[in-house]
């Protein structure tokens, strides 16, 4: 299947199940909003050594959040809820408690509920307040600019993590640009982050390694520099730059509207752009129970 | 579901206590079995036909009362769910102890209205005497749920001993609101008496148009609390009344009562 030159592989991302949550922050400003959430979603790319994949969803504007002031929203996913838990308290309470003029909110209202300010309350040093509005609890905190309002609990879900697309150019500058740009049309959608640095990532990894204790290490197959060194490699002459996007989504349809609108950005630029193919990672099929056929797609309706 | 219609006879000689007269147990029975129910009166047990002209009224199991019940006490006590209308006013301890549901009054009531109650609506539009939203003789908490609105003017001691939940009064109250309080919300839409928030421990008390005499064991707040402000005054202004533009007023705030543990506030939103 060749798209406007690009070459779009018979293949499938494979996802798996993760735990989720939404986290709305607010602050005076859009630029403290965003402080705070860039440091609770910093170090959070792969669940492999950072405990979860966090990113910024979106902007919020007044009008969208509970207290109406500038926000920001943001998806923090984990293997379990114990962890999303454990992560989320770290999280708010080192990034968000401390970021001037913050208040957090949780931004998904059925679901389990795990602790937001129910334990990051005891900073109050018995001064912290409960207050009850609309059958919502918020606590409180006294804290040097005022006060820190943290909702009690916030809800966790099911959702999927994982999903992934694998950009084969010419050169880096071009498979910077696709890649960039294949971002920049997965931003715009909902529900989901692409939680590597720009979300993009360099060093794809496959499962396993020559070395015991490590679990994963890095995807020769698609190593340029291996080109003729690994045993099997996708690398030809001409793809000598690979990116990948990696995308954690609410629910399976939200990922691959994602990896969807992703592709399409890929294709409008073309070969033309030195976007040569698109393929994804998998692990054949036998570890994650979501399969994002990249063909059937780009063959689905945009509105899917 | 079938509902029912109520209408009083005649005033009763004494009390008519209306405990049990509820939606969740009318439900189910016949014209006759409910005018058999047993209401007390004075130190007997009187059937409720005694005093009631009993109709079946519509099939949503609304339970409709008609005339002044002013002499009727515990309407909707205990109730947990279903709907009361009163087309009246209502005696002592109306709503008392409610945990859920709609109760809605269409004239005045007595003292006690609302105490203990822990979930529902309770709707007075009219007058409530004293001792609203507060606590019966001898208990520790007072209304710890729910919400709780007068349309006119509150008596004395309106929320006294309350630990959680929403009491408003559109027009004034009288002396010692929110005495003693632990938690919760209370919002006054006229004036307050003397001593408001005497030995208040937690809780807000939200003055939308006059601000009340401030006793000295509560400290001027320096902080401000806007992202609470905010999510407070958006609830409130869902009532309308004189709480509808509180989201846009700017506030000043009074903390105390010192001399109890100090961590309530008067909200001034004049």
């Amino acid at each position: 299947m060749i798209e406007n030159g690009v070459a779009i592989d018979d293949s499938f991302a494979e996802a798996f199940p993760m735990k989720a949550t939404r986290l709305v922050i607010t602050a005076h400003n859009l630029t403290w909003a965003l402080n705070a959430a860039v440091s609770a979603t910093g170090f959070a790319t792969s669940v492999i050594a950072c405990g979860c994949e966090a990113g910024i969803e979106r902007e919020l504007s007044p009008a969208d959040t509970p207290d109406g002031r500038p926000g920001v929203s943001v998806l923090i996913f984990s293997m379990s809820g114990k962890e999303l838990a454990k992560q989320v308290e770290r999280r708010v309470g080192q990034c968000v408690l401390t970021c001037p003029t913050t208040a957090v909110f949780a931004g998904i209202a059925e679901g389990e509920a795990i602790a937001l300010g129910k334990n990051l309350r005891f900073f109050g040093d018995g001064w912290q307040i409960s207050k009850v509005i609309d059958g919502v609890r918020y606590w409180r905190v006294p804290v040097m600019d005022g006060e820190f309002v943290a909702q009690e609990t916030t809800a966790v879900v099911k959702c999927v993590g994982g999903g992934n697309l694998l950009l084969m150019c010419t050169d880096t500058d071009a498979a910077l640009a696709v890649a960039e740009a294949a971002v920049a049309a997965m931003k715009a959608l909902p529900n989901v982050i692409m939680p590597f640095p720009g979300g993009v990532v360099r060093s794809g990894s496959k499962v396993g390694s020559k070395y015991a204790t490590l679990g994963a290490s890095t995807n020769d197959a698609f190593c340029p520099g291996l080109h003729g060194l690994a045993a099997r490699s996708e690398i030809t002459p001409r793809t000598r730059c690979v990116m990948e996007i990696v995308i954690d989504g609410l629910t399976e349809a939200d990922v691959g509207a994602a990896m969807r609108a992703g592709m399409q950005a890929g294709i409008a630029i073309g070969a033309a752009g030195g976007l040569l193919r698109i393929s994804a990672g998998n692990y054949g099929g036998k570890l994650g129970p979501f399969h994002f056929h990249l063909r059937k797609l780009l063959a689905a309706p945009a509105a899917a | 579901m079938s509902g029912f219609r109520l209408s009083l006879k005649h005033a009763p000689a004494v009390r008519v206590d209306l405990r049990g007269v509820l939606p969740a147990a009318l439900a189910g029975l016949s014209v006759a079995q409910v005018g058999q129910l047993p209401v007390g009166h004075g130190r007997s047990l009187v059937p409720l036909a005694e005093f009631f002209t009993v109709d079946p009224d519509g099939d949503d199991g609304t339970l409709r009362f008609v005339g002044d019940l002013s002499r009727c006490d515990r309407v909707g006590w205990q109730m947990a769910g279903g709907r009361v209308i009163v087309d009246g006013p209502a005696g002592h301890y109306t709503g008392g102890c409610m945990s859920g549901g709609e109760l809605r009054v269409n004239g005045a009531v007595g003292l006690l209205a609302g105490c203990e109650m822990a979930g529902g609506q309770l709707t007075v539009d009219g007058d409530a005497g004293d001792f609203a939203a507060s606590t019966l003789p001898g208990s520790m908490d007072g209304m710890r749920g729910g919400t709780l609105i007068v349309t006119g003017h509150a008596g004395q001691r309106f929320g006294d001993r309350m630990r959680r939940g929403t009491a408003l009064v559109f027009g004034d109250a009288g002396d010692f609101l929110a005495s003693r309080m632990v938690a919760g919300t209370i919002g006054i839409g006229g004036r307050a008496g003397a001593h408001v928030g005497y030995g208040m421990r937690r809780g807000s008390v939200v003055f939308a148009t006059t601000a009340p005499q401030i006793a000295p064991t509560f400290v001027p707040a320096v902080a401000d609390a806007l992202v609470f402000w905010q999510l407070l005054a958006r609830d409130l202004a869902r009532h309308g009344g004189p709480f509808a533009a509180l989201p846009s007023r700017a506030i000043t705030r009074h903390l105390g009562d010192l001399a109890s543990d100090g961590r309530g506030e008067l909200i001034l939103a004049t």
